[in-house]
């Protein structure tokens, strides 16, 4: 072996959260390595010059959830963080109106008015309830799952914490919460609301990244991520970087040097190398190995446990766990760059509206429908779309009065009938540009250049497993102490001295870095 | 607590089959109880009639999973008649391969017919049953018993709350998180970690899906396929029985057992409205005018009737009113009844013969239930509905003339509120063509053996038995309308937020299916609170 340097930790893979884990141990002295497979580092967290002059955030497009205490603690503004606000979502009509949600509360309340003023009079009370509902599931997002079985002292002490924590709500946030839990987005949202462009804009929120529709219950929780942001106070529920979504792992990236990891890309682990049941370090595509104390993987559990590690040093009961997760991705992403503005029918020319998102969910059938389409193994006809042309926040994206815009697309389910194909893929972009030329007709005449990303592409380029989002669905049974697996939630593996810091663990997916910052602490704890 | 110039302790509204038992425990108690029947008849949804001359169809429920033991016992229900006829085959579900699968009481039977379909998923049988037990003895602790409150600081509720996490802990550490990990998911995710065979999870899938405007690919819908094994101890699954004589029988054994320990019972007595003064229920007012003074209200109705309908909305708080109105009902089911002239001849089990004792069960394959949910879900009746027929006549000659059949069939899904207006007569008999057409696929001769036919769409279920929408549950039984939830928070003990004021009824825990544990569990309650004060 050639050991010419021992690291203490070595992470696999680049992405945010391998990125926050090497930053944490770099930083209480660790002698870390990051190994990148691909040219950058960022993983799903990426902004790539596709096309010559315009840059495009490839995959993930929005920032939300970034802890702010990996903010604060890695002092990320300093090495060159900077959110820009996205603050209104346009959601054009067929019938050539639109619903319009704005920074200016102001402003909201009276354009609800104007669709329904019932509806008016319950955002507000609705928002206060959502905020609350916020604030109660915030330690869990904080916390290392405990293990429900266990009679240590330590998970006991945490499961007690948790038992006083949700005994100690007000009963009505309890209940709401609980509801929030078990219900489905269009349930939930039928109880306050009765506008359908509404209804359907914020149930949409609770099926991205999932393989279920607005009527799927277990889809409302996901509802509370909107406002989950918003109660760290450290800026606005949702944001855009400067420079794209690249530039969180850039800014991450460069922290961690700065406190000592060392950063190698197009470097890829073909293997994790396990001596008498122990992790000591890993072995590259081209042979080159490298010993570690620790390693800890980034990847999904897939990657990690099915690809990485030999099936003898796990135990059947994990393999069988780890296997029987469900990883399917249903969406795509389609990145276009325009020689022109698009031109909405509800709302013409350039405006503030084209400074925030645009969101192609004109009714929460419209949206169960696209969802339809997927469950039987093709991509929606009519999709869902979340859009926004970051070159209107920040114009360094695009070349001078040209402009990038980022489709995120539901649904593409990865598993598509007859597989995936560059025919498929071309008949995917057509679907998502034909829909938005009804709501934008000179759509079609604008575009210069068109980027589409499937599952497939997802799944091959970034190393996301069937192309999802999130490491693997965010369903109830995939949650909390039972995310990835049973009894191994504390970012621990069967094979002492693996750890996984990845989207795949609690808390889950989106550009959180929570797993990441989590699983470092654990690490430490362990010495 | 009913004072000495009341006619009676507890006014009982509706003869349900949960208000009887509720009736006949309180009578038992020594309280003078009264029960008060909008119709002409027992029973509720737990009925038998005589629906063409010579041909008597359970209208209503037609099976039974688990009627409560204690019930029976206590109150002696069989001396009263009742007897429980355990269905053997369970299940009989044919493919339109020309296949088929049987489901027996005996694994060892079910496993050679599931055999002959998958090797591998008869392998695996047992060790389904087996967890399926599992969960199911573990649900089945928490039914027999008032809904664990989560947030309740008193002694008994932690206590409660104590054995129940020390039974949860007591399926071992493995068992333990497979069960709580199953509870959330989706029908279709749990079966297809087990199994292969389409038409073999078509037809468990399909018991996670009865009355609840879902698909098995809804999350929730694995719990509801639990709450329909609940009392397979042996891990039988979806073992049914039936009541000989007719489901109305239960509702006559019930009855009697209420009337001999001194409950009076009164039919065609409509109730208007629930008597409240000083923000307390004191008795009812009838359709006909009359008031009949209680000490306490228990109300079998369901929960949007019962404090929609007949309290006035001033006794309530406008926060429960709401939480109320947001119930969900969305009726899904509907029934076709047929007098047959000969027994119906199944193209890949021909003739006579033990299949047609089972459940005939049309769910050959968990995408048939989610296609037929697709139609539900934009308001219109499935194009290949889920059915399930049973041919009671096979068992109980009496049901239908000599060498004629009856034969009862459960549809889903028939959504209560349509896309385009209301339930007629002739989307009903579109409805009936339907279920026939379906099942005639499997049985070529069916259409030419029907004598009569009797349809009943979600609204004539709604009009017949008092059902909101159409809901047989009395609300949907999904997870966020279950347990602490049910049937709505902070009301799920059978205590009403108005003093004297009680609920009964399968929309209360543990809810819906012919079992009596709502009705049980009521009376304690109220026994309980009695001996408190």
């Amino acid at each position: 072996m050639a050991a010419a340097k021992a690291y203490d930790a070595v992470i696999i893979g680049g992405g945010h959260n391998g990125l926050v884990n090497a930053a944490y141990l770099a930083r209480a002295g660790k002698r870390v390595l990051v190994l990148e497979k691909r040219h950058i580092v960022g993983g799903a967290t990426v902004t790539e010059e596709v096309f010559p002059g315009f840059k495009f955030s490839v995959l993930s497009y929005v920032v939300s959830l970034l802890r702010p205490e990996i903010i604060r603690e890695l002092d990320l503004p300093k090495h060159g963080l900077e959110i820009l606000p996205l603050e209104s979502t346009v959601t054009p009509m067929p019938n050539g109106d639109y619903l319009g949600r704005w920074a200016d509360h102001d402003l909201t309340r009276r354009e609800l008015y104007r669709h329904s003023p019932r509806d008016a009079e319950a955002y507000d009370d609705f928002g206060t309830l959502m905020y609350h509902l916020a604030y109660a599931v915030k330690p869990i997002m904080g916390m290392v799952p405990p293990d429900p079985t266990s009679l240590r002292p330590r998970d006991l002490r945490s499961l007690l914490r948790l038992g006083k924590h949700f005994r100690g709500l007000e009963p009505a946030h309890f209940y709401a919460l609980y509801k929030l839990m078990t219900m489905s987005s269009a349930d939930y949202l039928d109880e306050w609301f009765e506008c359908e462009p509404l209804k359907a804009t914020m149930s949409a929120s609770g099926i991205i990244g999932t393989f279920l529709g607005p009527r799927s219950p277990g889809t409302a929780y996901v509802l509370l991520h909107h406002y989950m942001g918003e109660i760290d106070g450290v800026f606005r529920a949702w944001g855009f970087a400067k420079g794209g979504t690249g530039a969180v792992a850039e800014a991450i990236a460069a922290a961690a040097r700065r406190l000592g990891a060392e950063i190698r890309t197009e470097a890829t682990v073909s293997q994790v190398i396990v001596k008498h049941g122990r992790a000591v370090g890993v072995a590259l595509e081209d042979g080159e190995e490298i010993s570690a104390r620790v390693v800890v993987s980034g990847l999904d559990p897939k990657l990690t446990f099915l690809k990485l590690v030999e099936p003898g040093e796990l135990p059947a009961d994990f393999l069988g766990a780890i296997r029987r997760y469900k990883i399917r991705g249903s969406s795509g992403k389609v990145n276009l760059a325009l020689g022109e503005l698009p031109s909405l029918t509800c709302l013409p020319g350039n405006g503030p509206h084209l400074r925030g998102a645009i969101s192609i969910s004109p009714s929460v059938e419209y949206l169960e429908r696209a969802y339809d389409d997927a469950k039987y193994g093709e991509f929606s006809r009519h999709p869902y779309m979340d859009i926004i042309i970051p070159s209107m926040i920040d114009p360094g994206m695009a070349p001078p009065g040209k402009h990038v815009m980022s489709i995120f697309v539901q649904y593409a389910p990865f598993e598509l009938n007859g597989g995936w194909n560059d025919q498929k893929r071309e008949a995917f972009g057509d679907a998502v540009v034909n829909t938005l030329a009804q709501f934008a007709p000179n759509i079609k005449n604008a575009i210069l250049h068109r980027q589409v990303v499937t599952p497939w592409d997802m799944q091959e380029e970034y190393s996301l497993t069937e192309g999802n989002i999130f490491h693997g669905e965010l369903s109830l049974h995939q949650l909390f102490f039972l995310r990835p697996a049973p009894k191994w939630t504390d970012y621990r593996t069967p094979v002492t001295n693996l750890y996984q810091c990845g989207s795949g663990t609690h808390p889950g997916g989106g550009i959180s870095g929570a797993s990441g910052r989590l699983a470092a602490l654990e690490i430490l704890r362990d010495g | 607590m009913g004072k000495v110039n009341d006619a009676y302790d507890t006014i009982v509204i509706g003869a349900g089959h949960n208000g009887l038992v509720t009736a006949a425990y309180l009578a038992r108690a020594g309280q003078r109880v009264l029960v008060l029947e909008r119709s002409e008849r027992v029973g509720g949804a737990v009925a038998t009639e005589d629906v063409f001359p010579g041909f008597k169809f359970d209208t209503g429920s037609h099976r039974i999973e688990r009627f409560h033991p204690s019930v029976v016992l206590d109150l002696r229900l069989a001396a009263h008649g009742l007897e429980i006829v355990a269905s053997d085959p369970s299940v009989f579900a044919p493919t339109p391969e020309g296949h088929h699968l049987l489901l027996w009481r005996k694994a060892e039977s079910s496993i050679e017919s599931i055999g002959k379909l998958s090797a591998k998923d008869a392998e695996r049988w047992k060790a389904f049953c087996g967890l399926v037990a599992k969960a199911a003895a573990f649900l089945e602790s928490i039914y027999d018993n008032p809904p664990p409150d989560p947030l309740s600081n008193s002694r008994g509720d932690l206590w409660q709350l104590f054995r129940l996490g020390r039974r949860l802990r007591g399926l071992g550490k493995r068992d333990m998180l497979e069960v709580l990990r199953i509870l959330p998911m989706t029908a279709k995710e749990l079966l297809d970690e087990w199994f292969e065979t389409d038409v073999l999870k078509g037809c468990l899938g399909s018991q996670g899906i009865s009355g609840v405007l879902q698909g098995p690919m809804a999350a929730g819908t694995a719990y509801l396929f639990l709450h329909h094994q609940v009392g397979r101890k042996d891990g039988a699954l979806r073992s049914t029985a039936r009541v000989r004589g007719g489901m109305g029988n239960l509702a006559r054994a019930l009855a009697e057992a209420a009337r001999q320990a001194g409950a009076e019972i009164r039919t065609k007595a409509p109730v208007g409205r629930i008597l409240v003064k000083d923000g307390r229920a004191f008795g009812v007012a009838l359709n006909d005018g009359g008031e009949i003074k209680a000490g306490r209200v228990v109300s079998n109705a369901d929960p949007r009737h019962t404090f929609l309908e007949l309290l006035d909305s001033t006794a309530l708080s406008p926060e429960f009113l709401r939480a109320v109105r947001n119930i969900r009902f969305k009726g899904v089911c509907a029934r076709v009844n047929l007098a047959l002239k000969e027994l119906p001849n199944f193209s890949c089990l021909p003739g006579e013969g033990p299949h047609l004792q089972g459940a005939i069960t049309i769910a050959p394959s968990l995408e048939y239930l989610e296609r037929a949910y697709d139609d539900a879900k934009y308001g219109e009746p499935s194009q290949e509905p889920y059915l399930e027929a049973v041919i009671p006549s096979l068992n109980d000659p009496d049901l239908a003339p000599a060498g004629r059949h009856v034969m009862s069939i459960f549809v889903q899904y028939a959504p209560y509120q349509l896309k385009d207006g209301a339930w007629d007569s002739i989307k009903r008999e579109a409805l009936g063509d339907r279920v026939v057409q379906t099942l005639a696929q499997y049985a070529p001769n069916l259409e030419s053996a029907i004598l009569h036919r009797q349809v009943l769409s979600p609204l004539d279920l709604e009009n017949a038995f008092a059902l909101t929408e159409g809901n047989i549950y009395h609300g949907e039984m999904t997870l966020d309308q279950l347990l602490f939830m049910r049937p709505v928070a902070g009301c799920s003990r059978y205590k009403t937020p108005l003093a004297g004021l009680y609920l009964c009824g399968a929309g209360t825990h543990p809810g819906g299916g012919v079992n009596g544990a709502s009705g049980y569990n009521a009376a304690r309650q109220i026994l309980q609170e009695k001996r408190n004060n």
